[in-house]
């Protein structure tokens, strides 16, 4: 067992840490809003987490937790403030077109990036330090933070604010004729989603050791996106499901040596035409729930 | 009687066709106004800029005296003007109940922290959302399928559940766009009465967009008729019945 965790455990923590940034791009798409965003925040949390570790805080040993919670922190507010800015412009675009912005905003920090100092241009940030004694020992904070978020978009869908998302998700114009500002729940959803990512980059600057422009690139969107594509759009599961799956898959089919991106590959595109929908469904979640219900009430009408 | 709503020489341009040009009527609170004349005559694209889905290319709206030419869709539903669709604009994948609770927007507050963590006035506006949606849904006789999704709705149902919708946000003016389309001769005359009903209850002005005269004649108060973007007619029901022009355009003339 112990080597199990010792050679897994970084694997482990990454599905969850994929996961994550799958839920980040999940917000934004409850309020129907296709924004390829996420790698952008995620690479500015990261730095900004690698930045002040190695270069503003010099610690001995063990990298103080608290350090790395005001990180976090400081990473999502960036993040948030970043896609206010972003976010009011662009998300005027609709669909394919939002989608081809977000990768340029996510190319566009990528560029500035290599080119800055501070982040120590194509070279990178590397001897992040680190806050835990191995890779697995970021379960005790990735895993409630995975628990934490999701049970936040599990909230969110039941209020008033992801009522509104929906509602612009299902029509646009019909919310907004039932007095629902489409701009700011967009932009609103849109900033749930960097927050998340943004945090999410902070803990991966110090769980990778290094950080670079490679961090947020078009490839990383694309992937995030597929987790939610394959996992499922239409609900928070979803993006967990495909997080875990689409992570842990390359190294399940590690066996077959270079063939496995190209089973990989095959996978997805079988996944994206036979269950274009993804893998959870809302009806599955919901004849799940109908079945508890039935058994509690074996004489209730359903 | 005083006057809620006020259009005035409303006139919209797509590209070279003159969809609705210089057309004016006043409407008085708490009348059944209604809004008719054949196909293409520009009724729908009138709703359109009375609710600000369409921005007029020139022309004023006065709501309460107040004017609202430029607001934007949710500034006019949040000062009390709610619609339906001609082509019903439900939340199909959403169910009645939600729905209807997505109706309630602008009469609830709770923004993300306290929706999540149901502190504060979340918790018992939720409560009272929930209650009213209900309500609401038996008003229209939809109660026991509230959990049902829209979009598997029969017709006419889509129908009163959008009007269900409408009623939800509490509104002093309520927008009908062709309400009996779609629906059996049965429902057609129980839709007069409901109209009626809800007009009573809620101290409502409805301003109705409708293509089956019977109705219309039975239900208005007030009648205004388009014809190629012209109002041609404007009184009660026989005055309009009886107007030449009005003949004219639904029979055809001499020439």
């Amino acid at each position: 067992m112990d080597t199990f965790f010792s050679t897994y455990g970084f694997l482990m923590v990454q599905m969850m840490l994929q996961a994550l940034l799958g839920l980040s791009l999940y917000f934004p798409m409850m309020a129907g809003q296709l924004s390829l965003a996420s790698p952008g925040f995620y690479a500015l949390g990261g730095y900004i987490a690698a930045v002040i570790s190695t270069k503003v805080v010099v610690t001995q040993g063990m990298y103080p937790f608290h350090l790395l919670l005001l990180e976090i922190l400081l990473g999502a507010m960036a993040s948030g403030v970043l896609a206010l800015l972003v976010g009011i412009p662009a998300l005027r675009l609709k669909g394919i077109y939002l989608a081809l912005a977000t990768i340029a905003f996510v190319e566009i920090l990528r560029v500035v990036s290599l080119n800055l100092d501070i982040t120590g241009g194509a070279v990178g940030i590397f001897g992040i330090p680190q806050p835990f004694a191995n890779p697995l020992s970021y379960a005790l904070l990735v895993l409630p933070l995975l628990i934490l978020v999701a049970w936040f978009a599990a909230r969110l869908e039941r209020s008033r604010v992801g009522r509104a998302f929906t509602a612009i998700r299902e029509d646009e114009l019909a919310a907004d004729a039932m007095g629902i500002n489409p701009t700011y729940y967009k932009v609103l959803a849109f900033v749930i989603g960097a927050m998340v990512a943004g945090g999410i980059g902070a803990i991966s600057a110090h769980f990778l050791n290094t950080w670079n422009a490679r961090q947020g690139t078009f490839d990383a969107a694309i992937n995030v996106l597929a987790y939610v594509l394959i996992g499922g759009s239409r609900t928070f599961w979803g993006a967990i499901v495909g997080g875990f799956a689409l992570t842990a898959l390359p190294e399940i089919l590690r066996p077959l040596g270079d063939l496995r991106l190209i089973v990989n590959g095959l996978l997805l595109v079988i996944g994206a035409i036979y269950l274009p929908q993804g893998l959870i469904r809302p009806a599955w979640l919901a004849a799940l729930g109908k079945r508890k219900v039935a058994l509690v009430q074996p004489k209730g009408e359903l | 009687m005083t006057t809620v709503l006020e259009v005035q020489n409303f006139t919209r341009r797509f590209g070279g066709l003159i969809a609705v040009n210089e057309v004016s009527f006043a409407v008085q609170s708490n009348e059944i106004f209604g809004l008719i004349g054949p196909n293409g005559a520009g009724k729908t694209t009138t709703f359109n800029m009375m609710s600000g889905l369409t921005p007029p290319s020139s022309g004023t709206l006065l709501y309460q005296g107040k004017n609202i030419t430029n607001l934007k869709p949710f500034q006019i539903a949040a000062l009390g003007m709610a619609r339906t669709f001609q082509n019903i604009r439900l939340f199909g994948n959403l169910t009645a109940l939600e729905n209807v609770k997505i109706g309630q927007h602008i009469h609830s507050s709770s923004g993300v922290l306290n929706g999540v963590f149901g502190i504060g006035k979340a918790r018992a506006e939720e409560k009272q959302i929930l209650e009213k949606a209900n309500e609401l849904l038996e008003l229209v006789g939809l109660a026991d399928r509230a959990s049902v999704e829209a979009r598997n709705f029969s017709y006419g149902d889509q129908r009163r559940l959008e009007v269900a919708r409408a009623l939800a946000l509490q509104p002093k003016v309520l927008l009908l766009d062709e309400p009996a389309a779609g629906m059996n001769p049965n429902e057609k005359a129980a839709l007069s009465d409901f109209i009626r009903s809800v007009r009573e209850r809620f101290q409502l002005t409805v301003v109705l967009i409708e293509h089956h005269v019977p109705l219309v004649m039975g239900l208005c108060d007030r009648i205004a008729v388009l014809n190629f973007g012209q109002r041609i007619a404007l009184g009660t029901p026989a005055e309009v019945a009886n107007d030449p022009a009005v003949i004219e355009a639904y029979l055809g003339g001499d020439d």
